[in-house]
């Protein structure tokens, strides 16, 4: 009897934790709960940046995606409220942390940045190379400020890239390759630097993608760069780690860097996303 | 397309995927359904050098193109498969990558001989070269490092080090500088997969990233008993006990 009892409590328990766990939480709690669950190095390694994330630049960029979103705008004069984020029509919330995925009407898989730029051009009637659509970096650009609004909506949603189709499997597989994949003039890979927990490239520390509580954070992109005072996306970082390799500048929406994504937030499944970020 | 890659690929380019080299970086991107059909260190290949993932017509330092920057060799193709299995090395594939790093190897003409600390130092704590895409490095401003610093600590009493690989404070004061310690640390920098088959360490002989004067300047660096990565007191008895409270 008292155990039928205390098991039908663990399950009410566990029901009420995933149900929590499905809901939108402010960036600076999720990264709190994961640095108290956790030691590590990377997650606690810069203070004032722990200290500023209520006050996080990105927030701003994120309230001006906001109104993006919503207003009437390109030569069709129409909103991104119908834009199909694979969560239906206009639904932002927790549609981020399920991206890349596979989308029937294109019959691709994309990640963010390419499904805006679908839905800019095919919606809103935006021109492939119109700079709305042409200018991925920077805090002012439509497409960084679109980018972080849609993003900071799936904060404190567990990341769960869908890999139910075959394709988006695919692309999975093809990521983690190229994570692994050594090549140019001094060998480096991805996992050169990121398969080992608490070590440093000089003074930074670097996450492990074999660890989801420091992986979450690393991917979690839009984030404000402190460096260079901006924010910047998932294939920003992808380029800035290509160009420290030595290799060859990847390319935003292309099916490699779409891969790689697909392979990176699948390391970070089950995690709590924290977005906007700030990082070093 | 070589001859080599139409073998790679083989069955799943022939069900239909040679359609879409013409497609790789303009025009409307290539349908994704064929990908089912490769194996993923074919499809990974296949987005790198068919399907646009990379600018890899822009020019390198050294003469090439990007292209030539993600073109495999060996040692590169078998590292890159044990570590993504996760698995650790066995015997026979270690002994292969040892050999491989043992036929590379090519030593000064006039013998292995210390160079300059001083200029090493600077080698060793420059991040410069190579670098390819938004900020290409141009060689011509400054001569490429070795980065050193980015992965192990060697003045111990910079602070910026990284930990990567190991520790190499005190390197010489503990190993000395006899011919058979030049050699071994001339190795290493040559092509460290001599010794640690699939290490992360590049090859800065191989490859030719450090010239043969750099390389010397580097072991200076290392062995010369004048160095700053030789003058850290080593632990005594005493020191490693208050380290240990």
């Amino acid at each position: 009897m008292f155990r039928s009892i205390l098991g039908a409590a663990c399950v009410a328990a566990s029901l009420s934790t995933a149900a929590f766990a499905e809901q939108w939480r402010a960036p600076e709690e999720v990264l709190q709960e994961l640095i108290d669950s956790k030691e590590s190095a990377y997650l606690t390694q810069s203070e004032q940046n722990i200290m500023m994330m209520p006050d996080n630049a990105a927030l701003f960029v994120a309230e001006e995606g906001k109104v993006l979103f919503h207003e009437p705008r390109g030569p069709n004069a129409v909103s991104l409220e119908t834009c199909d984020l694979g969560k239906g029509p206009g639904v932002v919330d927790g549609a981020y942390v399920e991206l890349p995925r596979y989308f029937e009407d294109t019959g691709r898989v994309m990640d963010l940045e390419s499904r805006l730029v679908h839905c800019m051009t095919s919606i809103q009637g935006f021109a492939p190379d119109s700079p709305e659509v042409k200018t991925r970096h920077g805090s002012t650009s439509d497409m960084m400020k679109l980018q972080t609004y849609i993003a900071s909506q799936s904060s404190g949603y567990p990341w769960n890239p869908p890999l139910d189709h075959p394709l988006e499997k695919a692309m999975r597989d093809a990521g983690e390759v190229l994570f692994y994949r050594r090549s140019g003039t001094s060998d480096f890979a991805c996992s050169t630097c990121h398969t080992q927990t608490g070590k440093r490239i000089r003074a930074s520390v670097l996450p492990n993608v074999k660890d989801p509580q420091e992986w979450t954070k690393a991917i979690s992109w839009p984030a404000f760069s402190v460096g260079p005072q901006e924010v910047r996306s998932s294939n920003h970082r992808i380029q800035g780690c290509y160009w420290q390799m030595r290799q060859p500048q990847s390319i935003p929406g292309s099916d490699a860097a779409i891969a790689l994504l697909s392979f990176w937030t699948d390391a970070a499944r089950g995690q709590a996303a924290i977005l906007p970020d700030k990082k070093r | 397309m070589t001859i080599d890659r139409q073998t790679a690929f083989g069955a799943a380019l022939a069900a239909g995927l040679l359609v879409l080299t013409s497609a790789a970086s303009a025009g409307p991107p290539a349908p994704q359904a064929a990908y089912t059909a490769m194996s993923p260190e074919e499809l990974a290949d296949y987005l790198i050098f068919e399907a646009g993932g990379f600018d890899l017509n822009a020019p390198t330092q050294d003469g090439g193109t990007a292209r030539d920057r993600m073109v495999q060799d060996r040692i590169q193709k078998v590292c890159s498969a044990i570590g993504r299995s996760g698995k650790a090395l066995d015997r026979a594939t270690a002994a292969k990558i040892s050999a491989l790093a043992e036929e590379s190897m090519v030593f000064p003409e006039g013998g292995i001989v210390l160079g300059d600390w001083k200029r090493g130092e600077k080698i060793a704590r420059s991040g410069f070269g190579y670098r390819i895409g938004r900020d290409t490095d141009d060689h011509t401003r400054e001569p490429p490092g070795g980065n050193c610093y980015a992965c192990h600590q060697l003045d111990p009493k910079e602070i910026a080090h990284g930990t990567v690989g190991p520790s190499l404070a005190n390197y010489g004061t503990l190993r000395g500088t006899n011919d058979a310690m030049l050699k071994h640390t001339y190795q290493i920098l040559y092509n460290a997969h001599l010794f640690f088959p699939c290490t992360t360490m590049p090859r800065f002989g191989e490859h030719g990233t450090l010239t043969a004067e750099q390389i010397a300047d580097v072991m200076a660096y290392l062995l010369d008993p004048a160095s700053p990565v030789n003058q850290a007191a080593l632990p005594t008895a005493e020191t490693a006990q208050a380290a240990r409270d």
